[in-house]
């Protein structure tokens, strides 16, 4: 049989071998003869040429080389070639049975092959004419044959080829070239499988055989030697997109966490890292699938597959579609977090959630939700426990060390950079709080019932209050979780300091005692204090005023008042200038400790003491007042022991004595009204609003804020504020005046007091010697006594006195009336409506308002004929 | 060899030859025939275009050289 098969081969290459030398074009008119030498050489070589080569270098596909030869036609512009070309393939390839060709994929490939030859013989015509050596030497021949036709061509073609090449130099190099890249890529030439593992290797980051990661080009490529179709080099390029992608996640993770704990990259960061790795150890198990599947051959087209486990470049293309999406993601993220911490990373990536894909929110809720898990543990201990567990600043609420005072309003803040956008700003704000509450408790207020609190609103709120119960989404839960705690802990916050550290009582107690509440203590203490203070103010000793303070808590109904509160009320003295009086430095401060002084701060005990400065002033022009009327009461004066003054003096006298009192009348007015207003208008009304506030207060914020405001009414309704400043300078300038009165008036009532003892001693010697002793004493050491110069003398002395006084009166009373003009002018422009009202109280009678300021001197007339009628 | 079967060769070979006409391989029917026996045979079908190449293209060889080639 192998005998007989021999025998055939031997017969139908000899017939071809004469065939194709008949045809031969080359071979000019010499017939085939079987026996020429040259017919033997040809012969010779055809059997070299077949036996050299026994094995085909393809798979026996022929319906793959039937469709790339079709492709072929088809890119060459012969579509309707190509069609016919397939149509017959497929007829051919149904002829079965006997007569028919067996080894039809040889039949197929032969063609192809001698189709492609014929190509290149015709383009490169040129070359094997031109370059008979290069030409048969590189490119044409075959691997095996190369060596032995590029001998016989060698020597035949020498002439020709050096003439030929001199003349065409570059095309000589340039096709040269050519030829030898074409030679490279037909020699690696490689299997669909190995390029699927490779792939597979470039997908998990490692460099395959043939594709490599190319850093010029920031991306995984096939070599250039390697001679793949287009098509099949630019899948393998977007398969290895992926490999690029998870180069990158990779990247991160790696850096990120060798980076820890050095290189701070947070919990929140932490997090992120740890979902993406187990994100990329999901991605392994599936590489890992497909690695398995990749060492099944990949059955040729005609074959139907043994096992559908296989894997092609098209295949994985399809398997790589889900984490594709997937890594994209991650690389996007990774992009975006790589510069952001904490919350703020949490809110980058929740904006990345907001997706219409299901696939790529769902990804992103479980990525999320890992993330996020460390930034809500920090809120669940923040709001039940008040920890603080941030290491590394990735929460939205921070902390700085402040003093137990400022522990409320500086200690904690919000950093917005910080807070993700699925937290809103509101519950943001009561989160804070929530927590600032439990640290308040905590630290100022030495309270421990605030755990029972939060354990109960743990409860209330469905989640427990152990670790990791909160997470990304819930939304509602934590909503909840926040205002039940943020609810019960400020209440008993709000218990706390109602109760244990009684705010109500000591609100209470410097409204007393700071603003002057308290009338009986306030009378005593002018009492004692007023001779003390019109010392100058470097003299006065504030220990000697703190023992008066004490006199007059004892004396008046203050000492029924809680000894703790007392015990608060110290004197201040305020640094003082030169020329500076008690009165001017003198003031009470109240001394609100922890933590109560979270409400009364400094800067509002400031406002207080102004306050209270203002309240003193006004009080002690009262006093003043009061004063003036207990010596110069009408019926102190009016007695029978002027009846034997002269008519004229006697005239002057009362006629004196009546302009001061309408004048004292008149301040009394403006100062009891005044007086009134403040304490009616302006101190029990605010005070009431505050008990009102203080009711509906949630939080100590809210308390805070009511007693904030309750503080600032006060402030501009007693003309305290800025805009009313000049207002305020000129009713000051009021005060001083009628200060100044009753030193006039004193002066008065002291001239009239001697007038009357000197008349009562001259015409009544004997009487009452005891009480006027120590007067006469007084008197004997001035030198000119008036008891010496007689009755005329005394007269004429008492007129030139009752004249001055007289004088000194119409200023004052010019000067008072201008002031009080220029006042109740400027008051109605004051924004207040309250100061309205004061407007309204002074001017009852519109006494003041038919007055123009240049009918000040009808005043004063009015007044002259009213005493001299009488 | 009955009828049925050379029907069958012929057209097998008709089809060949229509291809091979459109993929512009210049062989005529009879060389494609006995290419076609060849390759039935077992022949390698890449070893059998080298040879339609080279004879193809083969000037008449010089005689000195036909001693020397084919020895080698």
């Amino acid at each position: 049989m192998e005998e007989e098969d021999q025998q055939k081969v031997a017969d139908l290459i000899k017939e071809l071998v004469i065939r194709l030398r008949s045809q031969n074009p080359n071979s000019e008119s010499h017939p085939p003869t079987p026996n020429s030498p040259e017919f033997q050489s040809s012969l010779r070589y055809a059997f070299r040429l077949i036996s050299s080569r026994l094995n085909p270098s393809v798979a026996p596909d022929a319906t793959a080389i039937a469709e790339s030869t079709k492709r072929r036609l088809a890119t060459q512009g012969r579509s309707s070639q190509a069609l016919t070309f397939a149509d017959l393939y497929t007829k051919f390839a149904s002829k079965t049975g006997p007569g028919s060709v067996n080894n039809k994929w040889a039949v197929v490939y032969l063609l192809k092959i001698i189709s492609e030859d014929r190509k290149n013989g015709k383009t490169q015509l040129d070359s094997s004419v031109l370059l008979p050596n290069l030409g048969f030497n590189d490119a044409e021949s075959g691997k095996e044959s190369r060596v032995l036709v590029g001998r016989g061509n060698k020597e035949k073609g020498w002439n020709n080829g050096v003439l030929l090449v001199s003349k065409d130099p570059e095309n000589l190099r340039e096709i040269a070239f050519r030829e030898y890249v074409n030679l490279i890529k037909e020699e690696n030439e490689v299997s669909e499988e190995v390029l699927v593992r490779d792939v597979l290797y470039a997908c998990q980051g490692i460099d395959g055989k043939y594709v490599k990661f190319d850093s010029s080009a920031d991306g995984y490529a096939l070599s250039d030697l390697i001679k793949v179709p287009r098509a099949t080099s630019i899948m393998v390029r977007k398969l290895c997109e992926l490999g690029w992608l998870f180069r990158k996640v990779k990247g991160y993770i790696s850096e990120s966490m060798d980076g820890f704990p050095s290189e701070d990259i947070g919990t929140v960061g932490q997090a992120f890292c740890a979902a993406l790795q187990d994100e990329l150890s999901d991605y392994y198990k599936l590489l890992a699938v497909l690695e398995a599947q990749s060492m099944n051959s990949i059955p040729l087209v005609s074959e139907t597959a043994s096992s559908g486990n296989y894997l092609s470049l098209r295949r994985l293309s399809v398997w790589f579609a889900e984490p594709m999406v997937k890594m994209r993601l991650m690389a996007v993220l990774v992009d975006k977090c790589r510069v952001l911490r904490g919350g703020a990373m949490a809110g980058a990536i929740h904006l990345h959630a907001q997706h219409g894909d299901p696939l790529v929110h769902e990804f992103m809720g479980c990525l999320l939700r890992r993330v996020c898990s460390p930034l809500f543990e920090m809120v669940r201990s923040w709001v039940l426990e008040g920890e603080l567990e941030d290491v590394f600043a990735e929460f939205f609420v921070v902390g700085q060390p402040v003093k137990a005072e400022s522990l409320w309003r500086e200690g904690y803040m919000l950093h917005a950079g910080m807070l993700p956008s699925f937290i809103s700003q509101s519950l943001a704000q009561r989160i804070l709080r929530t927590g600032k509450s439990i640290n308040f408790l905590r630290v100022c207020c030495e309270d421990r019932g605030w755990a029972d609190a939060a354990t109960e609103a743990a409860a209330a709120a469905g989640t427990t209050t152990r670790r990791w119960g909160l997470g990304y989404g819930e939304s509602d839960a934590l909503e909840s979780l926040v205002d039940g705690a943020a609810k019960r802990v400020d209440k008993h916050l709000l218990d706390v300091i109602y109760n244990q550290y009684k705010f109500k009582e000591h609100c209470l107690a410097i409204k007393r005692y700071l603003l002057l509440g308290q009338g009986d203590f306030v009378q005593y203490l002018m009492d004692i204090v007023g001779p003390e203070l019109s010392e100058p103010a470097n003299t006065i000793s504030s220990f000697q005023l703190a023992g008066l303070l004490e006199t007059a808590i004892r004396a008046s109904n203050a000492q029924y008042d809680d000894r703790d509160i007392l015990d608060r009320l110290k004197v201040k003295m305020m640094p003082h200038g030169t020329g500076d009086r008690g009165w001017d430095v003198f003031s009470l401060e109240y001394d609100a400790r922890v933590p109560l002084d979270t409400v009364f701060t400094e800067s509002v005990m400031t406002k207080y003491l102004r306050i209270f400065n203002f309240l003193w002033k006004l009080r002690r022009v009262e006093h003043a007042l009061i004063g003036i009327w207990k010596t110069m009461k009408p019926n102190c004066i009016t007695s029978r022991s002027f009846m034997k003054l002269p008519h004229a003096v006697k005239l002057q006298l009362l006629s004196t004595l009546r302009r001061c009192q309408v004048l004292w009348d008149e301040m009394n007015h403006f100062v009891s009204n005044l007086q009134y207003y403040i304490m009616f208008e302006v101190l029990e009304v605010s005070w009431s609003h505050f008990l009102d506030e203080m009711e509906v207060a949630k939080d100590l914020d809210d308390l805070v804020a009511a007693h904030e405001k309750y503080l600032h009414s006060i402030v501009e309704k007693s003309l305290l504020g800025e805009r009313s400043q000049t207002l305020y300078n000129s009713l000051f300038a009021l005060f001083d005046l009628i200060l100044k009165f009753r030193s006039h008036a004193d002066r008065l009532s002291e001239g009239i007091n001697e007038l009357q003892a000197r008349t009562m001693e001259s015409s009544l010697p004997s009487r009452d010697k005891s009480k006027t002793k120590k007067r006469s004493n007084d008197r004997s050491s001035e030198p000119g006594s008036w008891i010496s110069e007689g009755r005329k003398a005394l007269t004429q002395r008492a007129g030139e006195f009752l004249r001055n006084m007289g004088q000194d009166l119409d200023t004052l009373s010019k000067e008072y009336s201008s002031l009080l003009e220029d006042f109740i002018s400027k008051l109605p422009m004051q924004q207040h409506v309250d100061l309205k009202f004061l407007l309204f109280r002074l001017d009852f009678t519109e006494f003041y308002s038919q007055l123009r300021p240049n009918d000040v001197c009808f005043f004063l007339m009015a007044c002259v004929e009213d005493l001299q009628l009488t | 060899m009955d009828a049925d079967a050379a029907k069958t060769a012929r057209e097998s070979l008709d089809l060949a030859f229509q291809m091979s006409n459109i993929l512009d391989t210049g062989l005529d029917r009879h060389t494609l025939s006995i290419l076609i026996a060849l390759c039935d045979l077992g022949l390698n079908p890449e070893a059998l275009a080298a040879v339609v190449k080279e004879l193809r293209r083969e000037p008449v060889p010089l005689p000195p050289s036909d001693a020397a080639g084919p020895v080698l």
